[in-house]
């Protein structure tokens, strides 16, 4: 497979994002994180800087760590038993968050997570939105009304649902379901967008969709993505990082992973000829 | 056999080449063998089915010419006035009430000593004495009237007696000796006259009775505080609510006619709204099932009041917040409870909890808590905890299922916006589950309701509807259930009687009430799982 294809139509389609995001400063830092699950070590050393209002996507094949690590970051991994951070620490804007000190629940509201699977609770579309600004005690119905406007337009789907927001979640689309769990993260307003390949269980017309919605949150949001697709990877981030075994492999600006990649695990997995 | 064209020479094995017993093959075998148990499966259900119908549905035929006999018979018209009898009769209990109060306060409050007390309270006595014994005349008559109502039922069913025995030597072939039966023939009209004729001397008599009440009530003593004093004034108002009844029963028994066709709705009527369930009566046999639905519906909300926390409570802690070794300890544990032999739980809920709850009700300290303190050990509180106990497994497993089939995506997507695992499992994790538990509430209610020896043993067998106007005391009076009155007196019944009918079709109530609370729960299942997607 030709890996240029998809960056070159890509980049023909937009300004490329490396050459015109100025550097970032650095919002999240994962100093050398070891992590496992019971007694298999699933991170080796993980050593990354995530900038601020940039998206960074992580690839690598089938179990490489990379989805492991994302769910470090807004530690979903605590709700799994037997597992720990056994070395280094992450930091959000200096703070390291696996300190005993750092309430899990106040972290989770500043760094909002998407899922795989679109995940909208068995409520009306207007109630899995509020949800999060409710837990936080906000209860005022104009107040509501206009996050949900705010939060639905925000994730490009206000035109199609706003007459039937009272209707249950459930009864939306595959693609329009993804996006409801984009507007119901993005109600909180947190600072950093967790993605965990929100596209794998879309078609292509869906996904064209949500990889648009990420280019309008990048300019307000810090997002990571994981994903399986390459060319996914290319056209919406701007810095990918690529697993493999559990280690990093390379971190570099998107464009000099694709075209240019110094690793030679890196050059084979992207022109996949693995993975 | 020559076959005009043999066959062609193969070596492509699709014959069927395997070893066949009777013509059957092992598949076939086995395939019968199931399908065998499921044919029988479904013709015993039938068959128990029909059965039902059939026993039962003689009763209501029989319960018909039983209220025939009861107005033929001329026992309603006796009935009429003993009304008023058992009327006054309550009402006496009301002035021993009141006497009770006045005692206690003259003990307590003034602190006369009982022989005191006793005497302050002459006036009083001579009072409710007075009152009470007017009834005596009407008492008298009552009893004479009764003994002659009973001789003509009593005659009626001799001759019917004697109809069915000459019958049946008539179909053995006996001519001479069914011709030798002696069939007496009941008059009813000459018969009844006998009670009738009464009327003059009964009007007579509540004429009398009247004044004598109301110059009774003219004798009355003050009480001594407001609160007595208010109680007087209800009882004064009773009693004339009493004799305001009086004209309403003469024109009652001036109307009654024996001859009055009983309309057949009344056979079920009688039956599903009767409030008496009363069997082997010298007077007459009531066979209402509300005393009995009353009894089974208490002690099962009883049980469901507690099970409901405790087996939806559990589940949610075992499923969303306990470690892997408390789950590994609880569920066997909660699970086990149900291993226990209910007659097993009857006799603990005799010899333990119902001792237990008594000497806890008698206690000063919980004189507060609604119908404490009772004397009666065996009542709705002690089968319905004992039944909370049989529920409580039921509810607890299909509960955890339900919330077990709550998909992790959906908690998940909740931790993610920050929500606590309380709020989860509150705005989250319940309600997506709600409609398992709820058909797991239900599924507990007809476990509840289907259990005998449990009630048998604990509920008290008082047949009786449970005096609601106690308020939440109510619990803690004894009543007899659907199902213990099966089984305490299906063995004592005569085969074909209308008594053997009559629990026939108490028990065909149980199976559709069974049904109906099953079929709910699984629409209520099917709708969940639609929902989920």
């Amino acid at each position: 497979m030709d890996i240029k294809t998809p960056f070159t139509a890509s980049s023909s389609g937009r300004s490329s994002p490396v050459s015109a995001a100025p550097v970032g400063a650095i919002l999240i830092d994962i100093d050398h994180v070891d992590f496992y699950y019971g007694a298999s070590q699933a991170l080796h050393d993980i050593n990354l800087k995530i900038e601020e209002k940039k998206v960074t996507a992580f690839i690598g094949p089938s179990g490489c760590g990379k989805s492991t690590l994302l769910r470090c970051l807004n530690r979903m991994n605590d709700l799994i038993d037997g597992t720990r951070v056994a070395k280094g620490q992450i930091k959000i804007r200096g703070i390291d968050i696996y300190d005993p000190s750092v309430d899990v629940i106040e972290l989770r509201k500043r760094v909002g997570m998407v899922f795989q699977k679109s995940n909208p609770f068995p409520k009306s579309i207007y109630e899995n939105i509020t949800y999060g600004l409710r837990l936080q005690g906000r209860s005022n119905k104009s107040d509501l009304d206009a996050v949900v406007e705010k939060s639905l337009r925000g994730a490009a789907l206000w035109d199609e649902v706003k007459d039937r927001l009272h209707t249950s979640g459930l009864g939306l689309s595959g693609g329009q379901q993804q996006r409801l769990c984009i507007a119901r993260a993005i109600a909180v307003e947190p600072e950093v967008i967790l993605m965990d390949e929100p596209c794998s269980a879309l078609d292509p017309i869906a996904t064209v969709k949500v990889e648009e919605l990420i280019q309008e949150l990048r300019t307000k949001f810090t997002i990571v993505i994981v994903t399986h697709n390459m060319q996914q990877a290319a056209r919406c981030s701007d810095k990918t990082a690529f697993f493999y075994m559990g280690k990093l492999i390379e971190f570099a600006d998107t464009r000099a992973i694709f075209m240019n990649p110094a690793n030679a695990q890196t050059e084979a997995y992207v022109s996949g000829r693995f993975g | 056999m020559d076959s005009p064209r043999p066959a062609p020479a193969s070596d492509f094995l699709v014959n069927k080449k395997r070893v066949r017993v009777l013509g059957l093959s092992f598949d076939d075998a086995v395939k019968i063998f199931f399908g065998g148990n499921a044919f029988v499966s479904v013709l015993v259900l039938a068959l128990i089915t029909y059965f039902l119908f059939q026993e039962g549905f003689g009763f209501f035929g029989q319960n018909h010419r039983n209220l025939l006999t009861y107005r033929q018979a001329g026992l309603e018209y006796v009935d009429y006035i003993r009304t008023q009898e058992s009327a006054h009769t309550a009402l006496t209990r009301y002035l021993s009430d009141l006497r009770l109060r006045q005692f206690s306060h003259a003990t307590l409050e003034k602190k006369l000593t009982p022989a005191a007390a006793n005497e302050s309270l002459v006036a009083f006595d001579n009072f409710a004495a007075l009152y009470g014994d007017s009834v005596e005349p009407l008492r008298g008559l009552v009893s004479e009237l009764t003994e002659q109502a009973t001789a003509i039922k009593t005659k009626f069913l001799v001759a019917e007696d004697k109809a069915v025995e000459r019958q049946q030597l008539t179909a053995e072939g006996k001519i001479a000796e069914a011709a030798a039966v002696q069939i007496e023939t009941v008059d009813f009209a000459v018969e009844v006259k006998a009670l009738t004729g009464t009327l003059p001397a009964y009007k007579e008599l509540a004429a009398e009775f009247i004044k004598k009440l109301d110059a009774a009530l003219l004798t009355a003593p003050a009480m001594p505080t407001a609160e007595l004093t208010t109680r007087l004034e209800r009882f004064r108002q009773l009693s004339s609510d009493f004799t305001a009844t009086f004209p309403a029963t003469t024109r009652s028994l001036e109307t009654w006619d024996y001859t009055r066709a009983v309309p057949w709705y009344q056979a079920f009527s009688a039956f599903l709204f009767g409030r008496e369930w009363l069997t082997a009566s010298f007077w007459q046999d009531w066979y209402g099932i509300v005393p009995l639905f009353m009894g089974s519906l208490m002690v099962s909300l009883v049980a469901l009041l507690l099970a409901v926390p405790m087996g939806v409570g559990a589940a949610i802690y075992v499923n969303q917040i306990a470690s892997a070794a408390e789950q590994r300890f609880i569920k066997p544990c909660i699970e086990f409870i149900s291993a226990i032999p209910s007659v097993v739980l009857g006799f603990f809920g005799i010899a333990v909890l119902g001792q237990l709850l008594r000497w806890l009700s008698q206690q000063d300290a919980l004189a507060w808590v609604p119908g404490f303190p009772f004397s009666e050990r065996l009542n709705i509180l002690t089968a319905g905890c004992l039944l909370a106990l049989i529920a409580v497994p039921t509810i607890f497993t299909l509960a955890e299922d339900a919330l077990q089939n709550v998909p992790k995506a959906f908690k998940e997507a909740s931790f993610a916006l920050g929500a606590t695992r309380l709020q989860t499992i509150i705005k989250i994790v319940v309600p997506a589950s709600l409609s398992g538990i709820i058909s797991a509430v239900l599924l507990g209610l007809g476990r509840v309701i289907g259990e005998t020896m449990v009630v048998l043993l604990c509920a008290g067998n008082r047949i009786a509807i449970p005096d609601f106007t106690a308020g939440l005391a109510v619990v803690t009076q004894p009543v007899h259930t659907m199902t213990g009155i099966i089984a305490q007196e299906m063995g004592e019944v005569v085969r074909g009687s209308i008594h053997y009918r009559a629990l026939f079709v108490v028990g065909l109530g149980l199976f559709f009430l069974s049904l109906a609370i099953n079929f709910l729960a699984q629409k209520i299942v099917n709708k969940y799982r639609i929902s989920i997607g």
